[in-house]
């Protein structure tokens, strides 16, 4: 199968289905690796896959559209084109916040309140660490290296401090869910020859 | 029940109460799903019947949505479709609106009237697919492949938690070449009630 960006007719960009309709085939997609993984890690890893082929095509898709000229050349610029167009583009609103790591140089972070991966989901106590939004640390590990800038993407679900992020009364106000504890953090470390890069082209 | 037209207004004040995702992030994570299916089972009659188990597997679970966000409108479905056509009605104006916004059409009944088909014109599932040509080698023919199985499942595990169980076949399908898609409906036995023998009272 192939996947083509321009179809005579009718544009898919900006339309639109129920948030239900992408959780039932996305609990699907998840069930159906879980069927097939023999651990957690394994089961992430099957999602990040899953999630770096969609991340190739989006990064085609969101380029060809906003009609960007030039490749992104820079770090920085990358993780702007993913926090705020590509963001745009999959969930219709920008990352929550983009972060670097104090500690290191080669880590930087992603992070979503509300990822719609996870918005039905409940981790049972077995799973442990897993995180449903893995399908996403894929699709930005896609987008990345189809940008050529390498780099090994992790999701992680992290408490939500008193006051950080400041809910709507009542909990979400899209799904009529009650405000989440946790956010995902999407972990994103370069690899050495990018960063390498990246400063030789600050010079 | 109410006139066609009614359930086509019902079905689009659902669908404006939905919290939306965006529909290429859909179509993109389902052909992850399709694409997955292909390289494990290879013959695409068997991922055909995949997908229709994954399908039946999200209808038996999206129905229950969908009967109590339609009732909380005020519709009480429960005591409104009195024959097939109803039914055939509420799966296409009112199911397929709420979730995938797409306007679904229903013809072709029967004499016998139990069997219908509904067409789709847009097909959320498919944005961006295209099927690779004949392979003159022979190899796995992905022409087999019924990539938009999933709705026969759906509809199949849905009517079936209202105690229809229905037969559902992809007929004409956009990624060959058909001008719309059409999914033929047939009712095969109406079910009773009841959790079944095991629990009956002695």
């Amino acid at each position: 199968m192939q996947h083509y960006v321009n179809r005579g007719g009718s544009s898919s960009e900006g339309s639109a289905v129920s948030l239900s309709a992408f959780a039932y085939v996305y609990s699907e997609l998840v069930q159906y690796h879980q069927g097939r993984a023999a651990s957690i890690s394994e089961l992430e890893r099957r999602l990040e896959s899953a999630g770096y082929g969609v991340g190739l095509k989006v990064l085609e898709l969101v380029a060809y559209r906003t009609k960007e000229t030039k490749r992104e050349t820079r770090l920085m610029s990358i993780l702007h084109f993913v926090s705020s167009s590509v963001w745009k583009a999959l969930f219709g609103k920008s990352a929550d916040s983009l972060e670097r790591s104090i500690d290191h140089a080669d880590e930087f972070m992603i992070v979503d309140y509300e990822p719609i991966t996870s918005t039905f989901v409940s981790v049972p106590p077995d799973l442990g660490q897993l995180s449903a939004d893995a399908y996403v640390s894929g699709i930005i590990a896609g987008v990345l290296d189809g940008a050529g800038f390498s780099a090994r993407v992790t999701a992680h679900s992290v408490n939500v401090e008193e006051g950080e992020y400041a809910k709507p009364q009542g909990g979400n106000v899209v799904t009529g869910l009650p405000a989440r504890k946790d956010k995902a953090v999407f972990l994103v470390k370069f690899s050495q020859e990018v960063l390498a890069r990246d400063a030789a082209l600050e010079r | 029940m109410s006139s066609k037209s009614q359930a086509a207004q019902a079905g689009q004040a659902l669908w404006a109460k939905m919290p939306k995702a965006n529909a290429e992030l859909f179509a993109l994570t389902y052909g992850s799903l399709v694409t997955e299916l292909v390289r494990d089972y290879e013959d695409p009659i068997e991922v055909n019947a995949q997908l229709d188990r994954i399908g039946y597997s999200i209808g038996v679970r999206c129905v229950d949505e969908f009967l109590s966000k339609a009732d909380v409108a005020g519709m009480g479905l429960t005591t409104q479709c009195q024959n097939l056509r109803d039914t055939a009605e509420v799966v296409a104006k009112m199911g397929f609106k709420m979730f995938l916004g797409i306007q679904a059409e229903v013809g072709a009944f029967s004499q016998d009237q139990r069997c219908f088909s509904i067409y789709l014109q847009d097909n959320p599932l498919s944005t961006f697919v295209e099927l690779p040509e004949d392979d003159p080698s022979g190899g796995e023919d992905l022409r087999r492949l019924k990539y938009s199985n999933l709705y026969c499942g759906v509809i199949r595990g849905a009517l079936e938690q209202v105690n229809l169980k229905v037969d559902c076949n992809i007929v004409r399908d956009t990624l060959k070449g058909d001008e719309l898609n059409e999914i033929r409906v047939e009712l095969k036995e109406v079910l009773a009630d009841g959790a079944g023998d095991d629990y009956k009272e002695e």
